[in-house]
This record gives C-alpha cells, sequence and structure tokens, in this order.
C-alpha cells in the first residue's frame, strides 16, 4: 500500500510511524500525528505495565508501596489515550477507504484485522489509491526559481525567501521567492486563489510574523527595527476584531493612546479621532457600542482603528467582504483615497472585478503543485491582463487555480513565466 | 517604545510610544467599561448566591467544633476558588484574535496581563465583600477578634481575597493556554477537582499523592482559614456524638475469671494501672456493724435459722452402731456378748420404740446461740472499735491470684450484657464527654493549622506567589510560547 501510494515501504516497520505515513496515505496527516502519538504512548504505557518490567521494578526497589497507585494510575491514562486513538484510527480508515473508493464494510476488517485488508490493497492491482503522497523535494526542484529586487530606496521591497513552519517534525514551505517593489501611493490588489498564502505573506510583509526575508519600507529594515516601525504599518484584518461592548469613540481613543506618540497632547490626539470619525462617517455613531453596528460600519470602525496612526503601509483583508456593492465601492474610494496621499495600500478582495478601477498594481498569488505560496505576477493591472491573457481579475484567478477546485491549473506555467520575465 | 524622526529643522527627533506603565492605564479603562457593558458585573450577585448557600449550610457548627471549623474552612475555600476560577477563565482566550491585533499595533503583553491582574484583584476584591457580608448575614458567627485586625471577619476576608484571586490567575494562566473558550471550559473541570481532591483537608490522601497537595490553593486556603478560625483549640464532637446515638445499643460478652486476673497484672498498662490503683472498702466500728445487722432482714431470717437440732436415744444408738469411730467400743465384750450384739437386741426389743424417741439434747436458733453467747451485747459494749482496712483493687487481685484454690475457678466463665447508656451513666456521662472531646481534640491536632502570625503570613505568602507565578507563566505563554501562532 506504501508503494501505490508513493511512501517508503520501510515505513511499515516501524512502528506508530507506520499509522502516521498510513493516514498520510489516507490524506488525513493531521489525523496520522495524533494516531501516531496515541499509539506511541499506548505501547510505551504497555511496556511499563507488563509483568516483566514489574517483576523487575520490584526488583529493583525497595520501597514500592506507591507502586500499584501508579500502575492504576498509568491503567486510566492508558485508556484514556486508547480512546483517543481507536477515533483517530477510525477517521484514518474512513479516508483510506474514500482514497481507494472502495465499500465501507472494508472497515469492519480494518477495525478487526488490519493486516488482511492492508495486505490484499497492496498485492491486488484491483485497488488503486486516487491519491499520492507527493515528494514534496522533487515537487519543490520542478517549479524552483531565484532573483531578487533591488531597493529603489522608495516603497516597499519585499525580497522573501521563504516562509515555512514546522509541524510534526516536519518543515512546510508556505511562501517562496517573492520579490517585488511597490512605490508609495499605490493602491495594490493582492490575489490568489484560497490557500496561495495572501494572509501568511501579508503577515509577512508586516513583520508580525517573521519570514525568511527583506522587508524594506522606504530603505528602513522592517525585521530589524519591527519595534520602531510597527506603528508606521496599519493591518486590517479580515474579522472585525474589536471589542463588541465597547463604544464607537472609547475603542478609537483606545486605538489612539494605544498608535499615536505619546508625547502628542491630549487635544490634538482627541482631535484625531474626531477626524477620523469624519473620514469615514462614523461621526454619528460615536457613542453606539460596536456590538449594535452594522457590518458596514464594523468594517469602517475597523479601518479608522489603523488609519488613526496614519500609517505608511496600509493593509486590508478582505475589507469588503459581506458588503453590497455600493458600500464595497465606497469603502474602496475611501482607500484610494489614502493611497493618493502617498501611501502604499495593499488590499485583499475575493470581488476585485467592481473596483478594479481603484488599483494601480495587482500581484498575484498562487499554489503551485508542491503546494507552497508562489508570485505569479506583480505589475499593474493592464500588464497582469496581458501576462496572463484574461480580461478580468477572476479569470486570472481561474487560470491558476487548480483543477480539483475548478480551474485550469496553470499555476506552475505562470510561477515559471514570471519568474522568466522578472529576473531574466 | 521610541524611534528617530527628523522634524522641520533637519534633526532628529525621538517619537515616544506608550510603554508598558501607560497601556496598563489604557486596558484597565477598558476592563471597567467592560464591567458594566460586558456583564461582568454578574460576578458579584452570583458570589452572594453561592456564599448564601454555603452560609445556610455551615453557619451552625463554623467556629464551634473542630469538624464544623473544618468544613466551614473548606467551603469558603471553594466559595473563593470557584469564583476566582470562573472570572477570568475566558478572558483571554475569547479574545485571542483581539490580542493578537492589539499586539500587532504595539500592545504590550505584559500590560495587557497586568491590566487584567488588576482588574481582577478588584474584582475578587468586591466578591470577597460580597461573600464575607453575605455568610454573616446567613448566620455565620465570627469570633470577634482576629490576629492582625480587631475583627476576624477581616482576617478572614483577607485569606479569601487572597484564595479567590490566586484561582482566578490560575484560570487566566488557563485562559491564556487554551486556543479557544470551549477547550478552556473543557479544562477547567478538571483544574477545580485537583484543586479540591489535593486540598490535603476533607479527604484522606494516600502518602504518594500527599506532594500534589503542596502545589493547590485549596491547601494553602484551608490551612490558613482553619489556622484563623483556630481549629486546633476547638472540640471534636464526632467521637461522642457518635456514642450518644449509640446509647441504646447492646453490649456485652463472655470472658473467664483468669482473663479477667491476667488483665489486672497488667502493671505496666496505664489503664490497668489506674483500676489496681482504686480503693476498696475502708474502715468501719462495731458500731456500724451493729446497727446494719439491726436493719438488716436477712439478719433477721439469719436469727431465726435453727443450728442444732434436737437428738434422740434411737439417733445415738445408729450413731453408735454405724459409726467407724465407735467401732472399738462396739467390740468390747460383756461376758459372752459384745457390746453392739447387747444395743442391737436392745433396740429390738418391743415397747423400746417409745424409749428410742426419747429426746437427750434441746433445739436452738442462731439467735438463741447468739443470745447465750451474748454477741449483741458485745457489739454495743464495743461499738467504737474499728474493723477493717483499705485496700486497692491490685492487692485484692493480687491476692487472689496468689490464692493456689484460685486455679480451679480460673476457667469460670461470667457474661456481661448491657446497653452503652448504662456504661455512660455508670462511668459519669459529663466526663466520658469531656474525656472522649479532649483526647480526639489531642488526636486531631494539627500543626499546620496552628493560630499563630507566622503560620498565617506564610500561607498567605504562599498563596500571593502562586498568584504571581501564574501571573508571569500567563505573560510568557502569550509573549514567548504563543508567539508565531498568536
Amino acid at each position: 500500500m506504501f508503494k501505490k501510494s508513493g511512501v517508503d515501504p520501510r515505513w511499515a516497520l516501524v512502528p506508530c510511524a507506520r499509522s502516521y505515513m498510513l493516514a498520510r496515505c489516507a490524506e488525513r496527516e493531521p489525523e496520522g500525528r495524533v494516531t501516531s502519538v496515541a499509539e506511541f504512548f499506548v505501547v510505551i504505557i504497555r511496556v511499563l505495565t507488563s509483568t516483566e518490567v514489574m517483576a523487575y521494578v520490584l526488583h529493583a526497589l525497595k520501597d514500592y508501596s506507591g507502586l500499584s497507585t501508579l500502575m492504576l494510575f498509568l491503567d486510566v491514562v492508558g485508556v484514556a489515550v486508547s480512546i483517543v486513538y481507536v477515533v483517530y484510527w477510525f477517521r484514518v480508515i474512513t479516508g483510506l477507504i474514500e482514497v481507494y473508493g472502495v465499500r465501507r464494510r472494508w472497515m469492519v476488517l480494518w477495525i478487526f484485522a488490519e493486516y488482511v485488508p492492508a495486505l490484499i490493497w497492496g498485492w491486488s492491482d484491483k485497488y488503486q489509491p486516487a491519491w499520492k503522497v507527493e515528494d514534496i523535494r522533487e515537487a519543490l526542484s520542478r517549479v524552483a526559481t531565484s532573483g531578487s529586487v533591488a531597493d529603489t530606496g522608495d516603497g516597499l521591497t519585499v525580497n522573501l525567501k521563504e516562509r515555512t513552519v514546522t509541524e510534526f517534525f516536519q518543515k512546510k514551505i508556505l511562501l517562496r521567492d517573492i520579490h517585488m517593489n511597490i512605490p508609495m501611493g499605490h493602491m495594490v490588489l493582492l490575489l490568489g486563489g484560497s490557500g496561495a498564502g495572501k494572509t501568511t505573506f501579508l503577515n509577512a510583509v508586516n513583520g508580525y510574523e517573521k519570514a525568511d526575508a527583506q522587508v524594506l519600507l522606504n530603505s528602513r529594515n522592517l525585521y530589524k527595527q519591527y519595534k520602531k516601525m510597527q506603528y508606521e504599518i496599519g493591518f486590517v484584518p479580515q474579522q472585525e476584531l474589536m471589542r463588541g461592548k465597547d463604544s464607537v469613540k472609547a475603542t478609537l481613543m483606545d486605538a489612539a493612546r494605544l498608535r499615536m506618540p505619546f508625547d502628542v497632547p491630549a487635544s490634538e490626539r482627541k482631535q484625531r479621532v474626531e477626524d477620523v470619525m469624519e473620514i469615514f462617517g462614523l461621526k454619528p455613531l460615536e457613542g453606539t457600542l460596536v456590538d449594535k453596528l452594522s457590518g458596514g460600519q464594523k468594517k469602517r470602525v475597523s479601518i479608522a482603528m489603523e488609519f488613526i496612526s496614519n500609517p505608511s503601509l496600509f493593509i486590508l483583508d478582505e475589507p469588503d467582504s459581506g458588503l453590497d456593492g455600493v458600500m464595497a465601492r465606497e469603502l474602496m474610494n475611501q482607500l484610494r483615497k489614502i493611497a493618493d496621499t502617498g501611501k502604499i495600500v495593499i488590499v485583499i478582495t475575493h470581488t476585485p472585478d467592481r473596483v478594479i478601477d481603484l488599483f494601480d498594481d495587482v500581484i498575484v498569488l498562487a499554489k503551485d503543485s508542491a503546494r507552497t505560496g508562489r508570485l505569479a505576477f506583480y505589475g499593474s493591472i493592464e500588464k497582469a491582463r496581458a501576462f496572463f491573457g484574461k480580461q478580468s481579475m477572476e479569470e486570472i484567478v481561474k487560470g491558476i487555480n487548480s483543477v480539483a477546485e475548478g480551474g485550469e491549473g496553470r499555476a506552475d506555467e505562470f510561477i515559471a513565466r514570471y519568474a522568466e520575465v522578472q529576473h531574466g | 517604545m521610541a524611534e528617530m524622526k527628523a522634524n522641520a529643522a533637519g534633526r532628529s527627533v525621538r517619537i515616544r510610544h506608550r510603554g508598558r506603565g501607560s497601556q496598563v492605564w489604557i486596558y484597565l479603562g477598558k476592563l471597567l467599561r467592560m464591567f458594566v457593558y460586558q456583564n461582568d458585573w454578574k460576578v458579584l450577585p452570583m458570589s452572594a448566591l453561592v456564599a448564601g448557600l454555603v452560609g445556610l449550610v455551615v453557619r451552625r457548627r463554623f467556629f464551634i467544633n473542630m469538624e464544623g471549623t473544618l468544613m466551614g474552612a473548606f467551603a469558603l475555600t471553594c466559595v473563593a476558588i470557584w469564583n476566582g476560577c470562573f472570572n477570568s477563565i475566558q478572558v483571554i482566550c475569547r479574545e485571542r484574535g483581539i490580542i493578537k491585533r492589539e499586539h500587532r499595533s504595539g500592545m504590550h503583553i505584559s500590560s495587557y496581563v497586568f491590566a487584567h491582574m488588576a482588574y481582577q484583584a478588584l474584582l475578587c476584591l468586591m466578591q470577597t465583600g460580597v461573600t464575607m457580608y453575605v455568610t454573616r448575614l446567613t448566620g455565620v458567627q465570627y469570633p470577634a477578634e482576629g490576629l492582625f485586625t480587631s475583627w476576624l471577619i477581616v482576617d478572614i476576608g483577607i485569606s479569601v481575597f487572597l484564595i479567590s484571586f490566586a484561582a482566578d490567575m490560575l484560570s487566566l494562566l488557563v485562559s491564556a493556554l487554551a486556543r479557544t473558550t470551549t477547550t478552556a471550559m473543557t479544562i477547567m473541570p478538571f483544574v477545580l477537582i485537583f484543586q479540591l481532591v489535593f486540598s490535603g483537608g476533607m479527604l484522606t490522601l494516600p502518602a504518594w499523592s500527599e506532594i500534589f497537595s503542596h502545589f493547590t490553593i485549596s491547601n494553602y486556603g484551608l490551612k490558613v482559614i482553619c489556622s484563623q478560625a483556630d481549629y486546633n483549640n476547638r472540640p471534636l464532637v464526632t467521637a461522642w456524638n457518635t456514642l450518644e446515638r449509640m446509647r441504646d445499643q447492646e453490649v456485652g460478652g463472655s470472658f473467664t475469671l483468669g482473663q479477667v486476673l491476667d488483665l489486672l497484672q497488667q502493671t505496666d498498662n496505664p489503664a490497668v494501672a489506674e483500676i489496681r490503683a482504686k480503693q476498696l472498702g475502708r474502715v468501719f466500728t462495731l458500731g456500724e456493724v451493729k446497727e446494719k445487722l439491726d436493719g438488716s432482714e436477712s439478719y433477721a431470717r439469719l436469727k431465726q435459722k435453727k443450728v442444732a437440732r434436737r437428738l434422740t436415744l434411737g439417733d445415738l444408738s445408729r450413731l453408735f452402731l454405724n459409726a467407724e469411730g465407735t467401732k472399738q467400743l462396739r467390740s468390747i465384750k460383756v461376758g459372752d456378748f459384745s457390746l453392739e450384739d447387747l444395743v442391737r437386741t436392745l433396740v429390738r426389743l418391743p415397747g423400746m420404740q417409745k424409749v428410742l424417741e426419747i429426746g437427750v439434747t434441746p433445739e436452738m436458733t442462731v439467735g438463741e446461740v447468739l443470745d447465750k453467747l451474748q454477741v449483741e451485747q458485745l457489739l454495743a459494749n464495743y461499738s467504737n472499735v474499728e474493723l477493717g482496712g483499705v485496700t486497692t483493687v491490685g492487692e485484692a487481685a493480687d491476692a487472689v491470684a496468689a490464692n493456689p484454690d484460685t486455679e480451679r475457678y480460673r476457667d469460670r466463665s461470667i457474661t456481661v450484657k448491657t446497653t452503652v447508656g448504662k456504661l455512660l451513666d455508670l462511668a459519669g456521662e459529663d466526663r466520658v464527654k469531656e474525656l472522649i472531646q479532649r483526647k480526639a481534640a489531642e488526636a486531631s491536632f494539627n500543626p499546620d493549622y496552628e493560630n499563630s502570625a507566622d503560620n498565617i503570613i506564610a500561607n498567605w505568602i504562599c498563596l500571593i506567589g502562586f498568584a504571581l507565578l501564574y501571573v508571569f507563566l500567563a505573560t510568557v505563554i502569550l509573549e514567548f510560547i504563543d508567539r508565531d501562532k498568536r
């Protein structure tokens, strides 16, 4: 079975790791982690409470009065862990049945005699998995790119080699080889299919979740001077992350106290809050609790909170989600005005075409065949249309999305082409 | 927080943002607004209800006896832990996203946690006030004076506040650890159970698990409240109450005289020594003896008893013919006949029957004998003469045991059957009650509950230490461990 799924068959001989690998074959990797860890603990507890170990311990210990209690405790823990193991093993089996496209009655055999179905599915050509564990190194080498962009001294320069996380002893590359230079005063659209790493990219750009990268804002290294520069970046998250039981004015006043310089006089701070409320049309709502606001009003409060410190780099993660066309357009107009004051505004939106005329540039992130977020394009809207041969942004997204997601599955092609265009 | 920026004249000026101390006030203000708008105030009436329920249960025995004091202290500790735990179990995990956003905008985690710490301290203080007031209202009689203040209720209030605050900080830590409110609320029962089981006072723990009680807030809470309530100087009533309930129970058993004598020979046994020392009998005069005899019905009956019956010639002749001692006499020859033949012939003669019935001695009663001997006259004449002596149970037992004849009676069984009530009456109920309560209290003495300022302060310091440790861990978890995921 392992061979069929592209896993080294020798793993079948390693206890605990075997169940993890089987879970990977079943496209149930997270469940596999829990299963193998639970199995490991069950094995350890069984060994510790085995007659042979007990005999040895009793022989070695002079005072073993508390040993029986400890054994009972281990047994109780063993029961609890076994329940976890059974539940997660059940999920893994379900995944295997789905991947092999067989009837659910196989589950009985898997539960009571796992070696029998494993051997049958492994030997017989009749049973073939619909999904294979991909060799990540092979996939990475297949879509390898490199290069960097030079700092122009003005605007945002991003040279991101990779952004990784380590989960269950495995390094996962979330983003790779993203290089760009965004001039000040530009309003940039960040485009990409689901799972392409848009939010991860923004978190890396604003320095909150650092990547193996160099991010320069007006030639100043954001990563090295994060504590000083964090006030120059406004990040508006996708959800309205505000305390609902606070009034609009109190929320903005606290935001001003937190984000504005300490030596700004209180009167000036209050004036700034008044001005921002005026800009975002929140003045009539100043005494209203945030919980009582509509979706659009909450979005405006959320944006106003970040705008209060007058940041140079303004990043918004889906600010128009939940808003109707008119309100979304109005909001984007406000963002355009902010960009026109010489700031960089980066926006993620899933309905880009209705406001595309307001944007200067577009960043297209795509998930390559190694499931890593990559830069498929950065440039003006017109160039993007020409590069992808598509007229609308939605068509571009469809072009880079995988076939399974209803797209054309051309991500690797565009990534390679753009790398060639960008770095020669 | 500072950065350099060029001013209008082209010179660098330092831009400072709010530091940790200043940020605390922002969050404290925010939390105080939340107290009103986010229904945090509801914890106050809830604590009143919980305290009321507990107060109604413990009011009659708290500060009265050991059991009631321990139960009351445990109940107060539970109330404090309950209040503290549920104050902050959700405060961090429910706004994880907001924390992430604000941290991105320059919020210091330490300021955020410290603001929570200050706010929760205020909340715990208010809850403690409500709890102490309500318990008093329900009838818990707090003794007048404490070790630190003029009111014990204030002293205990300080302890309740510290327990509540430490528990509050513990749940703040759980809230920092848990990703969601559901996870936090799942962990919470385990935390509470751990605190209650390993409080070290109410449940007797096996030796191996006692170490866990060193890590529970409840353990120190129970110790400090028991100390303040002067647990060690209260009577323990359970043993006596149990005995009281057994008044009608029948008790008894069989034992041999030998067992009794052997028991009384155990001179090294303090209980036996006490019995052995008890005095038996007393000195009395002959006059008292006469008085007793005169007033005694059994003595009157004894005096009527006949001590000598009338003897006849027939009796004498039968005695002569049958007694072993007259054998030689009977063989004396008188002519051709022995005396025996002669007497046998005589008693068989016709008409001798009447002769043989002739009495030869008078009939007498005990009274007549005593009169003849003038015993009562003698008693009257020598009425001031003292008789008898003081002896102890031990001496009497030793004498009986030393008597060789006693050996024959050692296996003789004695059966006693009575009720607990009768035994108590026999021994003196008040004496037994006082003794049992005193001895039981001595046996239940707990040095951890010593009513001293040092002991109380030590426990307070432990509770404060726990609270600070939990706050520190919560800050570390939010600041470092959770950094990438936040």
